[in-house]
């Protein structure tokens, strides 16, 4: 059996998800963490959950709720698992009686009673199951009470549904239906009334489908009567607006029979921690304090010693063993050093920062389940604004510091096309935690005193030139539509130590298995062009195939100051993966710990050409990932080839400023 | 009638902590008009404003215990009335 999972935002629905099919999901607090149809095993091991984006309606604004209609439209599925907000019943009911129209079988599983409670709201469950004619359950999402007798009831529930509810849209809304059934007659199995009352809201994805049957002018003809016939019995609302009160009137009826108000516990804390986190004064310089501390903790304090105690390890005991096993099973002199000179060197070189990127993954997790990314939208929106943008691309910029993938495919809860756009070209300036590497190395070798803040001071170049690419591309290439802005501010959540270290890990994980695959076959790769060359094998490096290949770009390279074929050579494996640049260096500099490495970097490079080539690196151009994710995102080849080239540029330029500026200021 | 104009005022005009009835939002943008709606947010909500961020910056709402930003310039084409 198929059960779709569908709610408003924010109601809990991943926890839902993960405590019913016990996978470890994605999960977030701010809206449009889900933003793909995700398919979980029920733990009864027979039926799929579908987990579903957040929606407020079955009529979509944004690309995101899209998928929720589409799906309405053409997925078929068994049954639906409706979680309601109970602290939000009223706003939650409206996609509920949005559902029931629908017809199919429903459960509703009752969320956030406790929450509720806090705020002096009781619902009888038994009242609103009643009403609805559909089961209820209540559940504590998070703590997964209740989702075993929710579980239950889904078994059980398939089937027929014995709807009770009908909302009385009045006469002309009933007769629209009659004349769409008859019109349809019966070429779509889904429900006449259901079609009609979409499309009479302005629900666009319907229409498109109602298309397929009946002509426009007809659907036209359709709309127009139910407006003139509203019109004629004094509605003055648009017909929209009209829907919406019908509805809500028919919600009322519900809340009383079923909602009881006593007296709230004074002011909630999330109220509290906002008087702070949104100040007028604070709310900006508080994030750029909380974003310093998480990179001194992931980069000085904490995430550093942790990493050099992981490389004393791989480049100490490890090596030793691995060498030890090879002598043993008598290796010839080739497998000896592509192990040991290739994989070891540079998978070892790449896993290193595992504990690094976990940190900041962990700082990401935080922020998105506290509830905060929201505030920090809302807080950067003015700023966001200037540069042709609105507060919510802040959040897949965001998530873009972690790994640009989910950060572009975030861009996709952005209502307006344009601005959606736009932050999917720039979320590749983000500064994603494979470029974290590089920087740990470089600023290590050239700038031990303030690692950290010559990190940040990357990182916050990643943003300023994002805001001001954002400006120049919303005058020229981006043109029109205006800028929108409307955010809920989901309350404060205390995360969970369990969901905080699953979404850290899902995080993380790709690193560790990229380390396995990806940058292990690059490693082999990019040693055996190191160890051949025309000459034949095992010949100096600087006559090997790589140092060729390197050489051709190492002149373009020569005026941002690393001119050297071993630069060119990392820098064309970084557009693989921006963690082969370390992989790359670790093999042509074949050393034997990060320590030595960075004492022979200081040989190849001054600290201004180490800035220069840092500032190129976090700019120069997305990952081949990201491309294909700009691509599968855009659906368009030319703003694909323009992410790659305008980065190329912007980078070019901006390391050029830096290597000749600091020349000039007598820096070099 | 002077008390009557006295009450009557634009949402984008009031300041932190204060109270108001939304009276109509009509005037407000297509999208931002069905966003507020979504979120429960309709004529004789009551609405309450929680904070102003600086340089013109957005409004936060909040409505039956529920925050909501928005911009100060839309919240200028919503009619409330003091509460």
């Amino acid at each position: 059996m198929d059960i779709a999972l569908i709610g408003n935002p924010n109601t809990g629905k991943t926890s839902l998800f993960n405590n019913l099919t016990g996978s470890y999901e994605y999960v977030g607090n701010w809206s449009g963490v889900t933003v793909e149809k995700k398919v979980g095993i029920l733990k009864n091991q027979r039926d799929q959950l579908i987990d579903l984006p957040g929606v407020y309606t079955l009529n979509p604004l944004s690309k995101d709720e899209g998928v929720v209609t589409i799906f309405f439209l053409n997925e078929p599925f068994d049954m639906l698992l409706n979680i309601l907000d109970a602290s939000q019943l009223r706003r939650n009911l409206h996609l509920t009686i949005q559902l029931l129209e629908f017809g199919a079988p429903i459960v509703i599983g009752l969320n956030m009673v406790d929450v509720a409670g806090n705020r002096g709201i009781k619902i009888d469950s038994r009242n609103l199951s009643a009403c609805l004619g559909v089961p209820v359950v209540p559940v504590v999402a998070r703590t997964g009470k209740g989702c075993d007798s929710l579980a239950e009831m889904i078994s059980a529930e398939a089937g027929q549904p014995d709807i009770a509810f009908e909302v009385d849209y009045g006469p002309a809304v009933e007769k629209a239906t009659a004349a769409l059934k008859e019109k349809l007659a019966g070429r779509t199995k889904i429900p006449a009334r259901w079609l009609a009352i979409q499309f009479l809201e302005g629900n666009q994805y319907v229409r498109e489908f109602l298309l397929n049957f009946i002509g426009g002018s007809e659907l036209n003809e359709l709309l127009e009567f139910v407006e003139t016939q509203l019109k004629t019995d004094g509605v003055k609302e648009t017909l929209e607006q009209y829907m919406y009160r019908k509805r809500s009137e028919a919600i009322e009826t519900v809340v009383a029979r079923s909602m009881v108000r006593t007296e709230g516990a004074g002011t909630p804390l999330s109220e509290k921690i906002d008087r702070i986190a949104t100040n007028k004064i604070l709310g900006i310089p508080l994030f750029l304090l909380l974003m310093y501390l998480m990179f001194m903790l992931t980069f000085d304090w904490l995430g550093f010693p942790l990493s050099d105690a992981l490389d004393a390890v791989i480049t100490g005991p490890v090596t030793d063993w691995i060498s030890a096993g090879l002598a043993a099973v008598g290796a010839s002199e080739f497998i000896n050093a592509l192990i040991l000179d290739g994989i070891v060197a540079g998978v070892g070189g790449v896993l290193v920062f595992v504990p690094q990127i976990f940190i900041l993954f962990f700082f990401i997790s935080l922020l998105e389940d506290s509830g905060y990314m929201a505030r920090v939208a809302l807080v950067m929106d003015r700023v966001m604004e200037a540069a042709g943008l609105n507060g919510k691309a802040f959040i897949p910029m965001m998530i873009g510091f972690g790994c640009n993938v989910p950060g572009i495919m975030a861009a996709r809860t952005i209502e307006t096309p344009k601005e959606r756009l736009l932050t999917i070209l720039l979320t590749p300036l983000m500064s994603c935690s494979a470029r974290l590497p590089v920087y740990a190395l470089f600023a290590g070798a050239f700038f031990a005193g303030d690692k950290a803040l010559i990190v940040l001071s990357l990182y916050v170049l990643g943003i300023v030139v994002a805001l001001i690419l954002a400006k120049i591309f919303s005058i020229t290439v981006l043109k029109g539509e205006t800028s929108l802005f409307v955010i809920e501010l989901p309350p404060y959540r205390v995360p969970q130590i369990q969901a905080l270290w699953r979404s850290t890990w899902e995080k993380g994980k790709g690193f560790v298995k990229k380390a396995g695959t990806f940058i292990f076959a690059g490693s082999v790769l990019i040693w055996l062009l190191s160890y051949a060359g025309p000459g034949g094998l095992k010949v100096p490096m600087d006559d090997s195939y790589l140092a060729m290949i390197g050489g051709i770009f190492a002149p373009i390279f020569a005026p941002i100051g690393f001119g050297t074929w071993q630069a060119g050579a990392s820098l064309l494996t970084g557009f693989l993966a921006k963690e082969s640049i370390i992989s790359t260096m670790n093999i042509i500099y074949f050393v034997p710990d990060e320590a030595t490495l960075q004492g022979l970097l200081s040989q190849h490079f001054t600290p201004l050409a180490a800035y220069s080539f840092m500032v190129f690196i976090l700019l120069y151009v997305p990952c081949l990932a990201t491309a294909a994710t700009i691509y599968k995102e855009t659906g368009s080849r030319r703003w694909t080839a323009f992410s790659i080239g305008y980065a190329l540029l912007i980078a070019y330029l901006l390391s050029f400023i830096v290597y000749q500026g600091g020349k000039l200021a007598g820096w070099a | 009638m002077m008390t009557i104009e006295k009450v009557m005022a634009m949402l984008g005009e009031m300041k932190k902590g204060e109270k108001a009835l939304i009276k109509s939002i009509s005037g407000a943008d297509r999208f931002v008009r069905r966003r507020l709606l979504d979120l429960g947010i309709a004529e004789g909500a009551e609405v309450c404003i929680k904070c102003v961020l600086p340089f013109g910056g957005p409004v936060m709402l909040e409505s039956c215990g529920q925050c909501v930003g928005i911009r100060r310039r839309e919240a200028f084409r919503i009619e409330v009335e003091r509460v």
